[in-house]
């Protein structure tokens, strides 16, 4: 091949060039052949909403009892919206953290999910008058009398959730202990479970969560009032002034009303929407009482980042020392225990390997307090990652344990040696020293792996990094950082490694 | 010292030793000859507790191994018999089973200093001077994979000799080396032999079993066909297989 026909490979080069013209014209057509996105609604005869149904009730959420269906507020709002338009609506569910950015790709016509209207918003997407007013609620346990309104949070445990203004109201007050979620029914969980003092979220929520729970207790006077808008494509002008007309419409004859009243989210804040115009002038010049400011400048994101890098590096180190115990213990179980030690280690082994990490935190997390057993984010997540890597560890140990030639053995036993002394200074550093690569690699994976435990509050490198992200927009610059983050730390870890089994290698 | 009465052993099915006897007294040194697949490793291996066996007694210096067949038999009793027969009994293997991870030095000094409880200082000397006698003090702080073959199986020796053992087993120490190394390794088993150690060695070595031997074996089959001097057996055989195998390596 070294002699490759220059032609032949002129035509084949031409040939994947227009291939990828092609089709890239072919996925371009999709978004981009309408000139505008209210044409190609009406034309298509439907509208793609664009939400994320894990945010939880009441926006849009799976009917428990026909989890096929989508209900919610906001299904209710975008179903009378396409009714106006004489079109059908075609759901788009998408994370709710990277929405705007999908609205932007052209996933989706509309983003219509509890999407506050901010100012650093404005500037990548359009928004349509209010159809909501939102604040935030303070909700506590009921037993507990402490807290009485936002100043009482000061030097609180206070849960909310990712991205929300509540968050960045909680991280103002400076001396709040914020656990972030992403989901709306951990907090309250955590909440009673007594691991957080208090929860701190939009109104829709607390009334629809916390309202119905004996345990818990809704206090103060909302907060932070704010506007949900309907996000469109910044050019996207007629769309928006069309559905400006049908909140109109639906607003003054008394429909939206009857929603929210239906979903239990209505209260007399809501009055305020029929000021629009008023309205639209005053959240464009003075943003809601929050004024949530963009972290674009290295100086501002980077301690954020380098905080979730050392979360993610404690619980790496910490879980992958439980995983080489423990995974130890494992293999001698299986291999020179009695016949009851051999079926407790496979069993062991085949469930942590046959189930999803992500069930098993779950389960230590929020599944053990109902046994009694309430572990924190940080302990959770240790035992959560360790336990887990230690079904392969131990898989590992006696793959090596089981490649020393029983000559070794023989001779030691010859010379007298007990069983253990041959296992702990005969097999176990041979057997060390094969397991070294395909351990350094699980470390490298289980150091990436750690970015699942942000499913239990715990704010790593990859969390923190979505949370930048969908606050900025900025996914590009700030995900090479975050890469070169992992991967400043997990390169020294494969010299390391390498310069090691070099070492070792030398007595070969 | 040694007394082999009435062995069986089978492995898994097949049968290999029906009720051999064997004597060996302090101080005399039996060549165990014969074919490929014989039972000769089996013979040393029983010995030295590597292998169980299903019937017959073992017994050194009054320590008796039984086959777990017998009514005497104690699996508790055996692991501790087992224990104190390998302190009498050295042995050294045919891939010689250094251990790879430790340096010649370390591998002498292991057993010493972890199962005797010697002090490192005085093992490292007694590793020393056994270097010495094998004529490889120089490769003290080497690895194992840096030394030829017959420099490892001499080290195999020392380490085996740190252990201060009354009675020695080889077996074929020296048929996984090239021929040029064979004389070395040969010429310490003859000095140790020469320092009265009880010997036991399963070789092809013919020349040598003739030379150093005060008794030979010859096994087929896990039956020892013809036993006696080295004289009688190399110069006067009287079975014909024995003529057979022996015709083969003397020419
Ligand atoms: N672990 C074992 N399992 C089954 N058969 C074995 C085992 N070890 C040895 N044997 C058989 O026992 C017989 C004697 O083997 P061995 O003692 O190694 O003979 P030698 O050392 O004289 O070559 C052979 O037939 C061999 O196949
Ligand atoms: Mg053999």
């Amino acid at each position: 091949m070294k002699h490759m026909n220059r032609k032949h490979f002129i035509i084949r080069t031409v040939s994947i060039l227009q291939i990828c013209f092609f089709m890239m014209y072919f996925f371009m057509t999709d978004t981009f052949a309408y000139q505008d996105t209210l044409e190609k609604i009406k034309s298509s005869g439907v509208l793609t909403w664009g939400f994320d149904a894990d945010g939880g009730a009441p926006y849009v959420f799976h009917d428990p009892k026909h989890p096929s269906k989508l209900i919610g507020f906001e299904v209710d709002i975008v179903e009378a919206i396409a009714r106006e338009l004489g079109v059908k609506v075609q759901n788009f569910q998408n994370e709710w953290d990277s929405i705007l950015l999908s609205l932007q790709r052209g996933d989706f016509d509309i983003a219509l999910n509890g999407i506050e209207i901010t100012s650093d918003r404005e500037q990548s997407v359009l928004f349509t008058r209010p159809y909501f007013v939102y604040a935030e609620q303070i909700v506590v346990r009921d037993s507990d009398n402490r807290i009485h309104r936002l100043d009482d949070l000061h030097g609180k445990k206070v849960g909310t959730l990712y991205n929300t203004v509540a968050k960045r109201m909680l991280e103002e007050m400076g001396d709040v202990a914020v656990s972030t979620y992403s989901g709306q029914v951990e907090p309250f969980k955590d909440l009673s479970l007594n691991r957080i003092d208090a929860v701190l979220v939009d109104l829709p929520i607390a009334f629809y969560y916390a309202a119905p729970n004996p345990q818990l207790r809704m206090v103060g006077e909302p907060v932070g009032e704010g506007y949900y808008g309907i996000a469109v494509r910044k050019e996207e002008t007629a769309l928006a002034e069309e559905l400006n007309i049908i909140i109109e419409k639906i607003l003054r004859s008394g429909e939206l009303k009857k929603i929210y009243e239906r979903w239990g989210v209505w209260n007399t804040s809501q009055e305020k929407l029929f000021l629009h115009e008023g309205l639209l002038q005053k959240y464009t010049e003075s943003p809601p009482s929050i004024s949530e400011k963009v972290p674009l400048r290295v100086t501002t994101f980077l301690p954020t980042l380098l905080k979730g890098a050392l979360v993610t590096v404690g619980i790496s180190i910490l879980s992958m020392m439980l995983a080489v115990v423990l995974g130890l213990i494992l293999a001698i179980m299986r291999l020179y225990g009695n016949k009851w030690l051999q079926r407790v280690s496979t069993a062991y082994i085949e469930f942590y390997r046959g189930t999803p990490l992500l069930i098993q935190l779950y389960i230590l997390y929020y599944g053990l307090p109902n046994i009694g057993i309430t572990l924190s984010a940080f302990i959770a997540a240790i035992l959560g990652l360790g336990m887990n890597y230690a079904a392969y560890e131990s898989e590992i140990y006696r793959a090596g344990i089981q490649a020393i030639p029983k000559g070794q053995t023989e001779a030691a036993l010859s010379l007298c040696m007990s069983g253990r002394l041959i296992l702990r200074r005969i097999i176990l550093p041979q057997a060390f020293r094969i397991a070294i690569p395909p351990m350094t690699n699980d470390f490298i994976a289980l150091f990436k792996d750690s970015s699942l435990v942000s499913v239990i509050a715990m704010v790593e490198l990859t969390k923190s990094y979505s949370m930048l992200a969908a606050a900025s927009m900025n996914f590009f610059q700030l995900g090479i950082i975050t890469a070169l983050l992992y991967f400043g730390m997990s390169y020294p870890l494969s010299i390391y490694a390498r310069r090691l089994e070099r070492k070792l290698k030398s007595y070969d | 010292m040694i007394e082999i009465s009435n062995l069986f052993k089978q492995h898994g099915q097949q049968p290999l030793f029906n009720g051999l006897n064997l004597e060996l007294e302090k101080g005399s040194v039996v060549a165990v000859i014969g074919p490929s697949g014989s039972g000769k490793s089996t013979l040393l291996r029983c010995i030295n507790g590597l292998e169980y066996f299903q019937k017959g007694c073992i017994s050194v210096d009054g320590q008796k191994l039984y086959g777990v067949n017998e009514q005497s038999y104690n699996k508790a009793d055996e692991d501790c018999t087992v224990k104190k027969i390998r302190r009498r009994i050295g042995m050294v293997f045919q891939q010689f089973n250094l251990f790879p991870h430790m340096t010649v030095l370390n591998n002498i000094t292991e057993a010493p200093v972890c199962v005797m409880g010697i002090s490192r200082a005085e093992a490292e000397a007694v590793a020393i001077s056994l270097l010495q006698k094998v004529h490889l003090e120089e490769k003290a702080q080497s690895y194992p994979a840096q030394l030829s073959g017959g420099e490892q199986q001499r080290v195999a020796i020392a380490r085996a000799l740190a252990m201060k053992p009354e009675a020695m087993l080889f077996d074929e120490p020296t048929s996984s080396l090239d021929p040029e190394m064979i004389e070395e390794v040969l010429l310490v088993v003859k000095d140790l032999v020469s320092e009265g150690m009880t010997t036991m060695i399963a070789t092809h070595e013919m020349g040598f079993a003739r030379d150093v031997s005060t008794h030979v074996i010859f096994l087929e089959k896990g039956n020892i066909v013809e036993r006696g001097s080295p004289k009688k057996i190399f110069s006067n055989p009287k079975n014909k297989r024995t003529k057979m195998f022996l015709s083969r390596f003397m020419k």
